[in-house]
């Protein structure tokens, strides 16, 4: 069989007088979704739109609040649905993909669970123990599950648990104590992904869900570094600069290592970032935006240039 | 070269298969993979040119506002034609991936200070937007380079958008919506008519299409917050049923693709497909969105396919926040279509099992 991409039809179409009809059959076979391609993408689209439009209905029906229904009933008909949905991710003859959903859903109605009984009980304003007690509630099936959507569903209500809990409870917490809270959480999770991915062969770990916690831990420290730059330099910056400086670090030679660029890109992204909101702290007279203007173009192209010829290395060698 | 001699075994099959008429230019067709090899992007090297380039964009107006060179009309005119100019010749010239960066930041900065200069010599609105659009058609006239040729692309459309605007013509919303819709379909569907045309339309498609789709994008984000407008809203079904004629046209394409042959299957799914998609009928935005994602998925391109689910999730959502009726009545709509769509899943589960079993 031979292999052909888009862009070798595209290289070779522009340099010769292929023929429309030749271009276009070969495009038919080797290129665009096949019969299967397509049963399998309608598939995956009718139940993700189907869960996701039934969990929105049942948000929706509790949100209502009807009042002539019996807390009792409101309470048992969630309760009841949370376990229709763990028994279907229990059923052994069903796909891993259908079991995952199930459980997915089953973690969602947790969430209404825990709304309905703090609308019914008044359980006070404080909205950071209602996500809390979700996260505790969905702990459990985030680890049996092992399914991506889940797990970063899972790390969203974590990182909400902290900060509702920084702006309603604890409001003596510094902006940038909050922001090396939240690095250090997503970073450890990162970490503990990539080993985990790495150790067990059986667990594959998809590339967009170990992106996505990067760039959440990488914008936090930009974020937290930049705003600390124009604030009060206390004791916790140091310890947000020091850490970010190991943990990029580490990830530009996990990067090299794995020869993955993205974690080099980001990373030199965030620090260009950095480097001109300090240029931009020591003046803010006029010859300082130029040099900026110069610094920013002339390091984002030093960085493509690099990143670039690393690819060649990395697909020649 | 393993790669090298690839290309010579392909180039060798399309020989066999074209016949003797086939002719190509070898040493070309290496030099072009040569430099594609050396300029090899990815989408992390695409976003960061992007981001770079606009960040550069905003410090250097920030030094152009604290020097106070805004104040000079002629001055400003003069600088953004000669940046879009350097712009030009740069992307042309070295066509190389590292001067991305550059080339966008002087292209953008150009077309701020050309509508900043204008603007400052008391230049109407719709002149000011046309000599952007003119402006805009030139670039790619003469520069075939993909970041260039994009932002020109996206440039035309918003001036195309704010002629709508300035003029409170909102008719003609549904004229841009539906033209784009149509435009971007018969590209991605004619992608082998368009490429063997000529080369400079083949270096232009792929700049187009991603344009295309964002241009629809903004068309239809605009329709979904009409209110903000002040937007009529009497015609809003045209747009709905020109793009259902679309969808539907697309329905009968994948028909084809799955090679669905009976009939009683294909008249079922035609019904159902309307059935559905008519409820959608005072939201255009939504049948966009699925235009998008079937036409991507059909040619197999993934970066739209991924910008057409995030935008069906956006104009989902944006829908039943504005649809003006209780909680209740809302919940029952979507509970049910939700059973409605694993039915369907059901229906095609059963159906691949049964397949698979024989």
């Amino acid at each position: 069989m031979l292999k052909i991409s888009r862009e070798d039809i595209y290289t070779i179409s522009q340099n010769s007088n292929w023929s429309e009809v030749g271009v276009r059959t070969i495009l038919n076979e080797k290129i665009y979704n096949s019969s299967a391609d397509w049963k399998q993408f309608l598939r995956l689209f009718f139940i993700s739109l189907g869960v996701v439009f039934s969990i929105a209905g049942i948000i929706f029906f509790f949100a209502y609040n009807w009042a002539s229904l019996h807390k009792f009933v409101k309470i048992g008909l969630i309760e009841g649905l949370v376990i229709v949905a763990t028994v279907v991710a229990l059923l052994p003859k069903m796909n891993t993909l259908i079991k995952n959903l199930a459980l997915t859903s089953a973690a969602m109605l947790v969430g209404v669970l825990f709304a309905v009984f703090g609308q019914v009980y008044q359980t006070g304003a404080n909205a950071y123990d209602f996500f809390l007690g979700w996260t505790l509630f969905i702990s459990l099936w985030v680890l049996v599950s092992n399914f991506a959507p889940l797990w970063l569903i899972y790390l969203t209500l974590i990182n909400t648990t902290l900060i509702l809990y920084a702006e309603q409870v604890a409001h003596d917490w510094s902006f940038i104590y909050i922001t090396l809270l939240l690095f250090i959480l997503n970073t450890s999770f990162l970490v503990f992904f990539i080993f985990l991915g790495k150790k067990i062969s059986t667990i594959t770990i998809p590339n967009w869900f170990t992106n996505i916690i990067a760039l959440a831990a990488v914008f936090v420290a930009t974020i937290g570094i930049s705003i600390g730059i124009f604030g009060t330099h206390e004791a916790l910056f140091w310890v947000l600069l020091l850490l970010t400086a190991i943990v990029f670090g580490l990830g530009v030679l996990y990067s090299l290592k794995t020869k993955t660029i993205f974690y080099i890109s980001i990373i030199a992204f965030s620090l260009i970032v950095i480097i001109s909101t300090l240029l931009m702290k020591l003046s803010d007279e006029y010859f300082m935006f130029l040099f900026v203007t110069l610094f920013i173009v002339a390091s984002v192209t030093l960085v493509i240039k690099n990143l670039m010829d690393l690819q060649k290395k990395w697909s020649n060698g | 070269m393993d790669k090298e001699l690839n290309i010579k075994e392909i180039i060798e099959s399309i020989q066999s298969s074209e016949g003797e008429n086939f002719q190509y230019n070898e040493a070309a067709i290496l030099a072009e993979y040569k430099k594609k090899d050396a300029n090899k992007s990815s989408l992390a090297i695409k976003i960061l040119s992007i981001f770079g380039g606009f960040f550069a964009t905003q410090t250097f107006l920030g030094f152009l506002a604290v020097m106070r060179l805004f104040e000079s009309e002629v001055a400003i005119l003069t600088t953004g034609i000669i940046f879009i100019i350097a712009a030009i010749w740069l992307s042309k010239t070295f066509d190389k991936l590292i001067f991305d960066t550059l080339s966008i930041s002087t292209y953008v900065t150009g077309f701020v200070l050309l509508g900043v200069g204008l603007n400052g010599l008391n230049v109407e609105e719709n002149p000011l937007v046309f000599i952007i659009l003119v402006v805009s058609l030139l670039t790619i006239l003469v520069n075939q380079t993909y970041m260039l040729s994009f932002i020109a692309i996206i440039t035309i459309s918003s001036c195309l958008l704010a002629f709508i605007i300035l003029n409170k013509s909102y008719e003609f919303f549904h004229l841009y919506n539906i033209s784009i819709a149509y435009t971007l379909a018969y590209i991605i569907l004619n992608e082998a008519k368009i490429i063997t045309f000529n080369k400079k339309l083949s270096k232009l498609y792929d700049p187009i299409r991603i344009g295309l789709i964002f241009s629809l994008l903004f068309g239809l984000i605009i329709l979904v917050n009409r209110k903000m407008f002040e937007m009529p809203t009497s015609f809003i079904w045209l747009s709905s049923v020109l793009l259902l004629i679309g969808v539907m046209y697309l329905v009968s394409q994948i028909i084809k693709r799955m090679d669905i042959t009976n009939k009683k299957q294909q008249v079922i799914i035609y019904i159902l497909s309307v059935l559905v998609l008519s409820s959608t009928i005072f939201a255009p935005s939504i049948l966009g969105a699925i235009l998008i994602i079937l036409l991507c998925f059909f040619v197999n391109y993934k970066t739209g396919l991924v910008i057409g689910v995030t935008a069906l999730a956006y104009f989902v959502s944006q829908y039943y926040y504005d649809l003006n009726l209780t909680l209740l009545v809302k919940s029952i709509i979507l509970f049910s279509s939700g059973i409605l769509f694993i039915v369907f899943f059901l229906f095609t589960n059963k159906k691949h099992i049964a397949n698979e079993k024989v």
